[in-house]
């Protein structure tokens, strides 16, 4: 086992340590550092940068403060491009979790924050995305639809900004509840 | 009486595009006759706008778009060539559509048409939208057109995103459009005229509700991609023909809902379906619902 592994560590970033931020250019940036974090064993989370720090389209990564040199070795390493580091995550916001569906018969749509997606049940084929207003959207939309929820990379492996994230969330969770696989390339 | 829609389309390092819309004896829309990828966002929209000045006879509406997928590469090639569309069309009304949500860049732009075209009329939906109020600017725009899950974020203060809107505000248990309109009026966060899309679409002039349009009702509709991006397109193109925001934001509603009842919309369908099913729908109804059968 490697010195300082984390592959145990199991409390919730925020719970009870105090908190800092990696901040990032691009939302696919802070995903990809998100996933290089929790692949190393850290516990982090996707909330928006404190207000002043906000150009937009923002997310930013928090985790404990006293994990900040070992986490930022591993966005080195995975070449996750960092834009600063603030040890204060006041004024952060949660991304909103709030997942909804709606039956119509032969497909099932369903909502994550302001985007959608819908599935043929017996198929599992997409036959819609929409909502959001990100110009990842669009693209999106031509990438998913048309093809099956197990064929298909997770939208968050093809998107860019905070609209591609919650149609992941919306995409993992029509998989949960059609017994789909998530998609190859995730 | 020009509509200049300015956005993104779908495609990785796709060149700017500038010229009048058309659409193709497909159903493809095409921008000064080079076709961008049919889809839910922009295409949907401009191509129910094309439609309208197709049936009222008005110039085509002009797009100014630019390739991008998220990066936000395209979104600023577009503001960047922005004014100096404007200067050359001297458009009616400016439309805002699928962009990268940049502050610093909507900033830019609203203030240097406020000194080159102050008496456009501005128009905002999707990422123009989100740019607009998370950049403090919505009451300097004419007609905004939320969904449930964006008025939420017009009328919170706090948010610049509407993925980080509150659960209280979207869309669900509770939710109350009618409140949220004058909230994101007095905090700043509606243009002067909000169309909120839904399975009730209200229309709101400075925070009060002016309209409700509920009937006919096809909940299928929300499930299609595009589908409130073509009630954008047919908003703003009634504005650019001379309607008032409030009469426009009302015939988009029921041409948009009239549409999918013709053809007879399922959530498998798309919404080119809805776009080519545009033109019957206006003549059969657009005299009645507005007044205006030509311009």
């Amino acid at each position: 086992m490697a010195l300082f592994s984390r592959k145990d560590r199991k409390t919730v970033p925020g719970a009870d340590e105090a908190l800092g931020l990696f901040l990032f250019d691009a939302v696919n940036d802070a995903l990809a550092a998100e996933r290089a974090l929790i692949a190393g064993g850290y516990d982090v989370s996707l909330v928006a940068p404190p207000p002043h720090l906000r150009a937009g389209c923002d997310l930013s990564v928090a985790l404990p403060r006293v994990e900040h040199i070992g986490a930022e070795r591993v966005l080195a390493d995975a070449g996750v491009h960092v834009r600063d580091w603030i040890a204060d995550a006041e004024g952060t916001a949660q991304v909103c979790d709030l997942v909804t569906t709606v039956d119509f018969g032969e497909w099932l749509m369903v909502r994550a924050g302001n985007m959608k997606i819908v599935v043929e049940k017996a198929t599992g084929m997409i036959v819609n995305t929409s909502g959001g207003g990100c110009p990842d959207i669009p693209y999106l939309n031509l990438a998913l639809v048309g093809k099956r929820i197990d064929e298909v990379p997770r939208p968050k492996e093809l998107g860019y900004t905070l609209c591609g994230l919650m149609l992941d969330r919306a995409y993992v969770e029509v998989c949960s509840l059609l017994g789909g696989a998530e998609g190859g390339a995730a | 009486m020009t509509l200049l829609v300015i956005a993104t389309y779908p495609v990785v390092d796709g060149p700017v595009l500038e010229g009048p819309v058309t659409i193709e004896p497909d159903g493809g829309i095409a921008i000064g006759g080079t076709r961008v990828p049919s889809s839910q966002g922009t295409s949907a929209m401009l191509g129910a706008a094309a439609q309208v000045a197709a049936h009222l006879g008005t110039a085509p509406p002009h797009a100014l778009v630019a390739g991008d997928i998220g990066r936000g590469d395209g979104t600023r090639h577009v503001y960047e060539r922005l004014l100096d569309a404007v200067g050359r069309i001297s458009p009616s009304v400016v439309a805002f559509h699928y962009m990268q949500p940049v502050m610093a860049l909507m900033r830019k732009a609203v203030d240097g048409l406020a000194e080159a075209a102050p008496d456009t009329l501005l128009v905002a939906d999707a990422g123009g939208m989100y740019a607009a109020k998370a950049a403090g600017l919505a009451s300097r725009f004419e007609l905004m057109t939320p969904d449930v899950g964006e008025v939420g974020f017009l009328a919170d203060p706090a948010v610049t995103h509407p993925a980080y809107v509150s659960h209280y505000l979207f869309g669900n248990e509770g939710f109350d459009p009618v409140r949220l309109a004058a909230s994101a009026h007095q905090t700043g966060g509606a243009a002067r005229v909000l169309l909120i899309k839904g399975v009730r679409d209200h229309i709101a002039l400075d925070g009060e509700i002016a309209e409700v349009v509920d009937e006919p009702c096809v909940p299928e509709l929300e499930a299609i991609g595009g589908t409130g991006d073509t009630v954008a397109g047919l908003a703003s193109a009634f504005l650019a023909a001379g309607f008032p925001t409030v009469d426009a934001a009302r015939c988009a509603c029921l041409a948009n809902r009239e549409a999918g009842r013709v053809m007879g919309a399922t959530p498998a369908m798309h919404a080119r379906d809805l776009v080519a099913t545009l033109p019957g729908v206006l003549a059969d109804n657009l005299c009645r619902w507005g007044g205006a059968c030509v311009v």
